[in-house]
């Protein structure tokens, strides 16, 4: 048997990233600058690659396990982008916590680049692993938050593998690229209930209906940073692995835009009409975070029908692209909350006078919260919708109307978060993190300007 | 030029709101306007009318793109024609207005306060000369209804002084620099009653009147509305119309009425995106199916293919009918009207309704004429209930603002008629309506603004009088009262005339809509003059007793409305020839 040739450039970042998760075990109060420097350098890494020819590894004849082209190192870049973000608005905290946030940094990337199942599922499950520990807080809040956070994990977790299983069953390859060949005379029980499984379970790292009922819990108990990072980099996860399984192994697949289209309309509903009603700042972006996930997983529902599998790759792109200007604006939303809030996010009313106290915090708040709405000035959100909206009118013109009506209801809920900064008066708020804030309020501006940066990199050809 | 037009608003608004401290911040605003004026208006020049006698019949003057984002369709495509720039004109003019409108209510405050200082040290105060801007708040000046003699009112209002006081100072430190000295030097019982007018923002707002913040969303509302006009890309149309809505939302929210402005400016919000959300699905629809996103290319080659012409139109008819506003989906707009300042008003008349019925006639009818055709016949009855029914309320309403608010909705309607009508004559007569109600209803709304000033109220009932309180108001409210209504020689009739003449055209039950139509007109007659007799006519209400007139500054915001109701109702023919250089 030949022994292949691994292409050690493909896996550059993966291999920053864990060994700054090495690095951060040992180096003790060193510890968070050296898991911001090394995962600063992954992300820097996983540009250069992108920016040069597509590389692959793991070959398995035609189909590779591991690749590395423009959207695969585009996410990866994001993933340690985001986590430095997060380490940069964390304070002062143990060494392990470092290690733990790196750790799953590098599940994000491996996730990115992974084609096949099992390194999909491996990648998911080291993204998650490390924020059990991560999200419990000391003391029995936290615990409950944990121990439904690991529930829910282990049981998505499960379920789909079980579907990983079944498609194994009616294919018999786990390569994405196989399931695409393969699916067209598989068993169709078999391969409708495996897809069916697989997809349900990959959606709960979104956060999409109906595993959605951690996501508001656990956001909120967990220590803001780490909400922070639950919202951008995990939530992206999810959207990575949705958008990966859906755009290279199911694209033929009808039963895999029913599933879609299901989930997506679920979480729509139940995202929004749960934030309506929420008077903490929070879990009321935790709610409608469940929205999000609908709106981004709604282009991918179009393959169910024929006309809309001929524009499988542009949906695909368009869940994509609104994934990451979703989690731009999250990591935005969340980490302006970090940095004015010293606990817990609060009540939305404790938000009142924002914009006199601390203006900093308040601009990258308000430019977040009005993206998420969808509206200029902050078009990174508006471009998302566009983008997304663009492939429902030509093939689900229903879904569209669906994705339309989520919005209004949104607006709903987002313009009195946006009032209740603006207004009002308040006491002393911390001020801290400027220079993160500052980076991520131009990242979101640049995106905002020149939204072709992420829409080059989020389309996702063949 | 064409850039220009809809950056410099854009830049003035950034420059206003980061000088807003400053007491020349209005005119930075008011500055930025005027160029943004000057830039639409030399827009004419070196136009391209070569294509008129070799093509198709029309093409656009300029056009400017630049790439943004092509994997969405998304270029920044500028494009200009007789029917866009005549929109784009009025949007400038009304937006040098309305910032001269806050310059001017800001340098009269200014004096008004630095007056009060010296008037107190003399111990002979007089009572403030009425601002131009509607304070938002209730005010115990010296004229308050019932108080009698003002100078005796300021004294009886004192014990209510001292608790008022605490804003009246807050205010006074954003508002001016030389304010402060108030405090010191003037006695509190005469000086309070005197900066209560500039406190109106109150309330949770304590940060008082921060009038340049206004000045600055006006000119983002100018700026997105101009860039609507212009847009010859179906994604930045899109992206242009979203971003008026949240400049709007805050100026009803931040600086209207402080009774209805939450729930008006919400209403406001919501109905607003629903129905640009709705138009956003059915652009995309036409962009899916032509695979462009070039308005001007998809318009010449004849809108969208005819299986999906009617979904399309439908889309988009929905969604501009919310904005234009079209019965039965116009119940935002009294209270938007109403809850809003006066500067908002105007805009929300004369620039967003417009928005909405220049998307129905270019977008709407542009990319799905099939569609349009289809559908007139639903557009139509739904314009003439609307005209029936605003004339028939407006009868009965009570309010100023809120009459004159409702009876957009009627003359909205009688462009969607014209335009349903769908015959050469009906689209004229639906542009010229529109440009028309641009003049007249804004004119409408600034005397309404400014008798709501002088008066405290806009009650109908609590009115009277104003022919002998203020003679030169009462004959502009005259003027504008008849260019709405109709009258022959005034802007306002032309649109409306040829509305009826249009849908009668087209003979069958169409007879039956152009009857109703010339109902409405009747009806306008019957409710403005209704307003008039209240308004105008009659003894001197006590509210109207002792108002100041028109003031220089005022004139001279109110002429460019009047000359242009004027020129358009005496000499329609030079418009009527650019809309037939236009794009439709």
């Amino acid at each position: 048997m030949r022994a292949q040739a691994i292409d050690h450039a493909a896996m550059l970042p993966l291999y920053l990233a864990a060994a700054t998760a090495a690095a951060a075990l040992f180096t003790g109060r060193f510890a968070k600058a050296a898991a911001m420097i090394g995962l600063g350098t992954a992300s820097a890494a996983a540009v250069w690659i992108g920016l040069g020819p597509d590389r692959a590894a793991f070959a398995v004849g035609e189909w590779h396990s591991y690749v590395a082209d423009d959207a695969a190192m585009g996410a990866a870049a994001l993933f340690a982008a985001l986590a430095v973000l997060v380490a940069a608005v964390s304070g002062r905290r143990p060494g392990e916590n470092w290690f733990l946030l790196t750790a799953s940094a590098a599940g994000g990337i491996a996730l990115a680049g992974a084609r096949d199942l099992i390194t999909l599922v491996v990648a998911v499950e080291t993204l998650t692993l490390p924020l059990y520990v991560l999200v419990t807080r000391p003391g029995r809040d936290g615990a409950e938050a944990g121990t439904t956070f690991l529930i829910a994990s282990v049981t998505s977790s499960a379920t789909a593998l079980m579907g990983a299983a079944l498609l194994y069953a009616a294919t018999g390859t786990v390569h994405l690229e196989g399931l695409a060949a393969a699916l067209g005379d598989a068993h169709a029980g078999l391969a409708a209930a495996g897809t069916a499984l697989l997809l349900a379970g990959l959606a709960f790292k979104l956060a999409a209906a109906p595993l959605h009922a951690w996501a508001p819990l656990v956001l909120e108990r967990a220590p803001l940073p780490i909400a922070t990072y639950l919202a951008s980099a995990s939530k992206l996860g999810g959207a990575v692995a949705i958008v990966w399984v859906v755009a290279f192994g199911l694209r033929g697949t009808a039963s895999a835009g029913i599933v879609v289209a299901v989930l997506a309309v679920a979480s729509i509903a139940v995202g929004n009409l749960g934030a309506l009603v929420q008077r903490r700042t929070v879990p009321l972006l935790a709610w409608s975070g469940i929205a999000h996930a609908g709106y981004a997983l709604a282009p991918l529902a179009v393959i169910a029908t024929a006309a809309g599998r001929e524009h499988a790759g542009a949906a695909a792109s368009a869940a994509f692209a609104y994934a990451v200007f979703f989690v731009l604006l999250e990591a935005g939303v969340f980490a302006a909350l970090t940095a004015v809030r010293a606990e817990d996010g609060g009540a939305v009313a404790d938000l009142a006078g924002l914009w006199k106290a601390a203006p900093l915090p308040a601009s990258v708040f308000l430019f977040a919260v009005v993206g998420l709405a969808g509206l200029p000035p902050a078009l990174a959100g508006t471009v998302a919708k566009v983008a997304v909206l663009e492939v429902l009118a030509s093939s689900a013109v229903w879904l569209a109307v669906v994705v339309a009506a989520g919005a209004v209801v949104g607006l709903a809920y987002y313009l009195p978060l946006a009032r209740a900064v603006l207004t009002g008066r308040s006491g002393a708020v911390p001020r801290r993190y400027a220079v993160a804030l500052t980076i991520a309020a131009l990242a979101l501006v640049a995106v905002s300007l020149a939204p072709q940066l992420v829409l080059d990199f989020t389309s996702v050809s063949r | 030029m064409l850039v220009l037009a809809a950056a410099l608003p854009a830049s003035g608004a950034l420059a206003v709101w980061g000088l807003r401290r400053k007491p020349y911040a209005h005119w930075i605003g008011a500055g930025a306007a005027g160029l943004a004026f000057a830039a639409v208006a030399l827009l004419p020049v070196g136009r391209d009318t070569g294509a008129l006698i070799a093509g198709d019949g029309a093409t656009w003057w300029h056009r400017v793109a630049i790439p943004w984002a092509p994997s969405l369709h998304l270029d920044f495509a500028l494009a200009v024609d007789g029917v866009s720039w005549t929109l784009a004109l009025l949007t400038a003019l009304l937006g040098v207005l309305c910032c001269l409108h806050n310059a001017v209510g800001a340098e009269q405050r200014a004096a008004d306060l630095y007056g009060a200082d010296q008037a107190s040290a003399s111990a002979s105060l007089q009572p403030a000369s009425a601002p131009l801007q509607e304070p938002a708040g209730s005010v115990e000046n010296g004229g308050t209804p019932g108080g009698g003699d003002p100078v005796t009112g300021v004294h009886a209002a004192g014990p209510a002084t001292s608790g008022h006081l605490q804003v009246a100072t807050g205010a006074s430190g954003s508002l001016q620099d030389g304010a402060g000295s108030v405090e010191i030097g003037g006695p509190p019982l005469a000086a309070a009653p005197v900066h209560g007018v500039p406190s109106g923002a109150g309330g949770e707002e304590r940060d008082g009147w921060q009038s340049p913040v206004l000045t600055a969303l006006l000119l983002a509302v100018q700026a997105a509305s101009t860039l609507v006009f212009l847009a010859d890309n179906l994604v930045l149309f899109f992206i242009a119309f979203e971003a008026v809505l949240l400049p709007m939302w805050a100026i009803v929210h931040r600086f209207g009425d402080p009774r209805t402005r939450r729930r008006a400016a919400a209403k406001f919000a919501l109905f607003t995106i629903a129905g640009s959300l709705l138009m956003a699905t059915g652009l995309f629809v036409a962009i899916a199916d032509t695979g462009t996103a070039d308005l001007g290319a998809i318009i010449a080659a004849g809108g969208v293919s005819s299986g999906v012409s009617l979904l399309v139109f439908s889309l988009l008819a929905i969604g501009f009918a919310v904005k234009a506003p079209l019965w039965p989906l116009h119940s935002w707009l009294p209270d938007a009207h109403t809850a809003a300042p006066t500067v908002g008003s105007v805009l929300l008349a004369g620039v967003l309704l417009k928005l909405g019925t220049y998307g129905l006639i270019r977008v709407a009818g542009g990319l799905a004429p099939e569609g349009a055709a289809d559908a007139a016949p639903v557009l139509a009855v739904l314009a003439a209930v609307g005209i029936v029914v605003a004339g028939l309320v407006c009868l009965r309403l009570p309010e100023l603002k809120r009459l004159i608010a409702y009876s957009s909705v009627g003359h909205m309607g009688f462009v969607v008629l014209a335009f349903a009508a769908g015959t050469e004559a009906g689209l004229r007569a639906a542009l010229f309506g529109n440009l028309a109600h641009g003049l007249v209803t804004p004119l409408l709304f600034f005397l309404a603004g400014a008798l709501k000033a002088r008066t405290r109220t806009g009650s109908l009932t609590a009115l009277g009088g104003l022919r002998l309180a203020a003679p030169a108001l009462a004959g502009l409210l005259g003027f504008a009262a008849l260019a709405s209504l109709g009258l022959p020689g005034l802007a306002g009739f032309w649109g409306e005339a040829f509305t009826v003449y249009a849908a009668a055209e087209r003979g069958g039950a169409w007879l039956l809509l152009a009857a109703a139509a010339a109902f409405g007109a009747f009806l306008a007659a019957a409710y403005l003059l209704r307003m008039l007799k209240h308004v105008s006519h009659g003894s001197v209400a006590p509210a109207a007793f002792g108002i100041g007139d028109v003031s220089a500054a005022e004139a001279a915001v109110w002429s460019p409305l009047v000359a242009g109701t004027l020129l358009l109702g005496l000499v329609p023919g030079p418009l009527l020839a650019l809309f037939a250089e236009g794009h439709l």
